[in-house]
């Protein structure tokens, strides 16, 4: 079962429903429930590593608990044992497993991650261990972020499943805005997208140069709008599950430098590599040179994350490279922007930033989308050649997207900016929705149902394509 | 709590709108092939006495407007691009939820297909005949409501689970049809989409030039009684007789292969095992293979005519169809009758292909025509319009001569007349008039009426480049309805 799928369609409403009727206490047994029923669905082998790592992580938990007693400071080093073996086992299980090719091992990146920072919080005494079985097992297995996140924190969840919130019907409503803005980037731009970018990155030398820029582009916004899509379904379901999720993008390309960028995109991957591995490399405590070995680890650590290929590894110190220049030139930027007397406050200014970033991203992710380096630099070559007849002798149309098709994607696209630079400028869309008389609330809620339905990409002729991060 | 009522309405509310527009939408974007062909069907169900079933070739050789014009029997054409037996073996079981006939006709063509599925097909198959065997399912599935039977139906004939979600949810494949929508999409809503006005048949007005002949089987002993094919044969006739329906088996004219003669061996051989007639038009030489055939499988309407009017006397033998001519109730299909003849008539007064002009002419019982053809035309080397010709006049003169040539096929009188060479024809009683054909010059005749002596009806100054010339008129009256020319290059013709 998959979030595009009839089935988790019709089985939502059942699980709200029952969320809803049945006692506080109990939640977090019946989510536990839907979350077994979720994934053995996706993978019943998958479900036995699934098992596995929980296991293991209640059981390190506990034990670490155990050794540590009510030492704060001078944590036996027994403890840091048990630490360390357990994250070793966690993480040579993640490389083993995900490719699939033992046992299935759908979402095993993000779920152990979840399983690490918990240790880790249990380790630092940032988070006593959880005692009952289930609400662990529930934390690790939650369906709404098993398969790609976002990478939550046990601090946050827990607690979420001790004491439910009340699921109120403004907050049934959100969730329900949060949802259907989830398709409509996943079906109506993503998976549109996607059919061009395909369709150009299967052979790209045979195609006109401007296409393949075209394709780059098309890329950038098909990852974000597949895997904020999954994050606002994810955070929309759960939301009406009465659990609140951290947010996982913030208009990333909206941002004005890559440091941002990283700030907005992926936050809960970000954020848990910035507090599990940065800090505990030293950060920025330990020198400007140290800082900078400290952040290529960790872009490395995300670039292997990802995948094992190369490509992923490039692209991960592509953005470290991006960060580590930009400190460089920090100085001579800031002397210079000084000469020229520029208003660092004017739109133009925070314009061309935020163009450069999106360029550098965009850059980057040809690494992230190619099938190998040799593919990306023939597309990086490729992009170069200006050929702007396409726009007009209908090549643009021959790359699996009808001239219509191709058109409500790049409609899709100005709707998800003007989204973006509002929700940029503190304005949230669902809030004004929301606060709507009725019958406007349900002419935008029956528009963005309709829209997905006929204007998405899915049923017969098209295979609704799984979320790009589900693969990680 | 009071609020929380409130809310559930809400809900409720919104999730009834939400999926009235959603059904809106799918019936709008619907395909609308289905629903174009079976509109009548659905409507005048329980007027139907025949049911035509089986695949294309009963699509435009049955045509149920022939029917009710010669025989007064109502019908209704259920065939099916690319059906094959198992396919309308379903097709005949909906449609028997809807309607009680008296008589089934069901073609045999494709009845050696030996696969199961319509998306496994076997081997021999590409991706995409398969994938043309799906898409053409839909014609004959999309009309019928979800229903238990349909389930059934499409379990049997679709294998793959994914692929039957578009025939159990149509909007499942029909919601990207959002960017091709045509105004009779959105009429479709409005319950005024357009429908077919032959209650199911689709005629074609092509004429397939060179129809491959093949040998016949070495024996008689057909496919060996055990093809998937057979199997459904069997079936259609046990549904049918044992609900009481008359049941008549047919092969109907084609470029038949040797494989689909075996085939009409076997039809005979299950005919034969279930007593029920086998009409083999291929043997009976009721629709010419050379001027009947669209193309080298279907008939065109010429052929769909005196197909028809074949099956029409065999139905009408059995005796259990009435002829509702005349009855009130049944104007509907005296209506569309008169449509389609009317569609005949004008096919054979005006059309740019004389090919065409010339095939309709010569069915035609309410146009009289005279055609001329000067000498040195390239159509005394064709030899399809020589064979055309020949359809008039049973004679062999067209092919003895270079011209030119006349021909006169005065219906009323049911007479024909032709002249060739230098010979003229002279005081001769026509529709028109007592007329006179005398060829002078290579560019220059006479043809005129005592009536009109002043009249050449065959010269015309600003047309002198033209070969042929057919002059229509009507067979009661002797009023012209038409005067066309046409250009020879080789065997392309051009009006003019």
């Amino acid at each position: 079962m998959q979030f595009v799928s009839f089935a988790f369609l019709l089985l939502l409403p059942v699980a709200a429903l029952i969320n809803f009727i049945i006692p506080r206490k109990l939640r977090y047994i019946w989510l536990l429930v839907i979350s077994i029923a979720f994934y053995l669905s996706i993978d019943l082998k998958a479900a036995a590593v699934m098992a596995g790592t929980v296991v293991v992580t209640y059981g390190a938990a506990l034990l670490m608990e155990k050794l540590m007693g009510d030492a704060k400071d001078d944590k036996p080093k027994s403890s840091l044992v048990v630490l360390g073996l357990s994250v070793v086992i966690l993480i040579a299980a993640m490389l083993i497993f995900r490719s699939g090719k033992i046992m299935g091992a759908i979402g095993i990146s993000f779920y152990m991650l979840k399983s690490v920072g918990y240790l880790v919080d249990v380790y630092r005494g940032d988070l006593k261990a959880e005692h009952n079985f289930c609400k662990l097992a529930l934390f690790v297995s939650f369906f709404t972020q098993v398969i790609s996140g976002p990478i939550e924190r046990a601090g946050n969840m827990l607690p979420q499943f001790s004491y439910p919130v009340t699921v109120d019907f403004d907050r049934m409503r959100d969730g329900f805005l949060q949802i259907l803005w989830g398709y409509f980037l996943k079906l109506v731009i993503a998976d549109r997208l996607a059919i061009f970018v395909n369709s150009v990155y299967d052979a790209p030398t045979q195609v006109e140069g401007t296409v393949v820029a075209i394709a780059t582009v098309f890329y950038s916004f098909e990852i974000y709008c597949d895997f904020a899509g999954y994050s606002a379904i994810a955070i929309g379901v759960s939301r009406i599950l009465g659990i609140d999720v951290m947010k996982n993008f913030d208009s990333p390309y909206m941002s004005k430098s890559i440091a941002e960028f990283w700030r907005r995109w992926h936050i809960s991957l970000s954020t848990w590599l910035r507090d599990y591995v940065y800090i505990p490399l030293g950060g920025n405590r330990k020198g400007t040179v140290r800082k900078y070995v400290n952040v290529l680890i960790v872009f490395a650590v995300s670039g292997i994350w990802h995948g094992s290929a190369l490509t992923f590894l490039v692209w991960g110190i592509l953005h470290a490279v991006y960060q580590i220049i930009g400190f460089i030139t920090m100085p001579v930027r800031d002397k210079a922007v000084d000469l020229l007397k520029i208003d660092r406050g004017s739109l133009s200014h925070r314009t061309v930033r935020t163009l450069v970033t999106f360029l550098l991203v965009n850059l980057a992710w040809i690494f992230f989308r190619a099938t190998s380096l040799k593919q990306a630099v023939e597309v990086i070559k490729k992009s170069f050649e200006f050929t702007p007849w396409v726009f007009t002798d209908g090549k643009l149309f021959k790359m699996g997207l009808s001239q219509a098709s191709f058109n409500v994607g790049i409609a899709g696209i100005a709707l998800l900016i003007i989204m973006d630079v509002l929700a940029f400028n503190g304005v949230e869309i669902r809030d004004r929705i929301i606060k709507q008389a009725i019958w406007y609330r349900w002419i935008i809620m029956i528009a963005a149902i309709l829209a997905i339905s006929i204007l998405g990409i899915w049923g017969a002729g098209y295979n609704a394509s799984s979320f790009i991060y589900q693969q990680f | 709590m009071k609020i929380r009522f409130v809310n559930i309405l809400k809900v409720l509310a919104f999730v009834c709108v939400a999926s009235l527009c959603v059904y809106g939408a799918s019936v709008v974007l619907r395909d609308k092939d289905s629903e174009y062909k079976y509109a009548d069907f659905f409507d005048w169900a329980d007027q139907i006495d025949v049911l035509f079933v089986g695949s294309s070739h009963v699509i435009n050789a049955m045509n149920p407007a022939v029917l009710y014009g010669e025989y007064g029997i109502t019908s209704y054409n259920m065939g099916g691009h690319g059906s094959i037996m198992q396919s309308t073996y379903w097709e005949l079981i909906e449609a028997l939820q809807y309607c009680e006939p008296k008589c089934v006709v069901v073609d045999t063509y494709m009845l050696q297909k030996d696969y199961k599925y319509l998306d496994e097909m076997d081997d021999s198959y590409s991706d995409e005949d398969r994938a043309s065997s799906i898409a053409q399912l839909h014609l004959n599935m999309d009309c019928w409501p979800l229903d238990k039977l349909k389930i059934a139906a499409v379990n049997d004939l679709i294998k793959d689970e994914e692929i039957r979600k578009q025939f159990l949810v149509p909007f499942y494949v029909y919601h990207h049809r959002w960017d091709v929508l045509k105004s009779n999409d959105y009429k479709t809503l409005m319950g005024d989409g357009e429908r077919s006005s032959l209650f199911g048949a689709e005629m074609r007005y092509g004429i397939e030039l060179t129809p491959g002949i093949y040998p016949a089987p070495e024996d008689s002993n057909g496919l060996g009684g055990d093809t998937i094919g057979e199997e459904y044969l069997r079936k259609i006739i046990d549904e049918c007789q044992r609900r009481g329906i008359d049941v008549i088996v047919t092969f109907l004219t084609c470029s038949a292969s040797t494989e689909d003669k075996r085939a009409v061996d076997s039809a005979k051989i299950i005919c034969d095992a279930y007593d029920v007639p086998l009409v083999n038009m291929q043997e009976m030489g009721v629709v010419d293979l050379y001027t009947d055939l669209n193309d080298t499988g279907h008939m065109n309407a010429n052929g769909s005519i005196k197909a028809t009017k074949c099956i029409g006397e065999a139905i009408a033998e059995l005796g259990r169809c009435q002829d509702h001519r005349g009855d009130p109730a049944y104007e509907y299909w005296q209506e569309k009758t008169g449509e389609f003849y009317h569609d005949i008539y004008d096919m054979a007064v005006s059309s740019d292909s004389v090919y065409q002009q010339l095939n309709y002419l010569a069915g035609a019982e309410s146009v009289s025509s005279i055609i001329y053809i000067n000498d040195g035309s390239q159509a005394f080397g064709d030899n399809e319009m020589q064979r055309l010709i020949h359809n008039f006049t049973g004679t062999p003169q067209i092919y003895h001569t270079d011209g030119p040539y006349i021909l006169i096929n005065d219906v009323a009188k049911g007479k024909v007349y032709e002249a060739s060479g230098t010979d003229s024809l002279d005081g001769i009683d026509i529709g028109l008039g007592t007329i006179h054909y005398q060829p002078v010059e290579h560019l220059f005749r006479l043809f005129y009426t005592d009536e009109d002596p002043e009249t050449n009806l065959l010269y015309d100054d600003t047309k002198t480049d033209y070969d042929i010339q057919i002059i229509t008129y009507d067979a009661e009256s002797g009023e012209i309805l038409s005067h066309n020319y046409f250009k020879s290059y080789g065997s392309n013709y051009t009006k003019g």
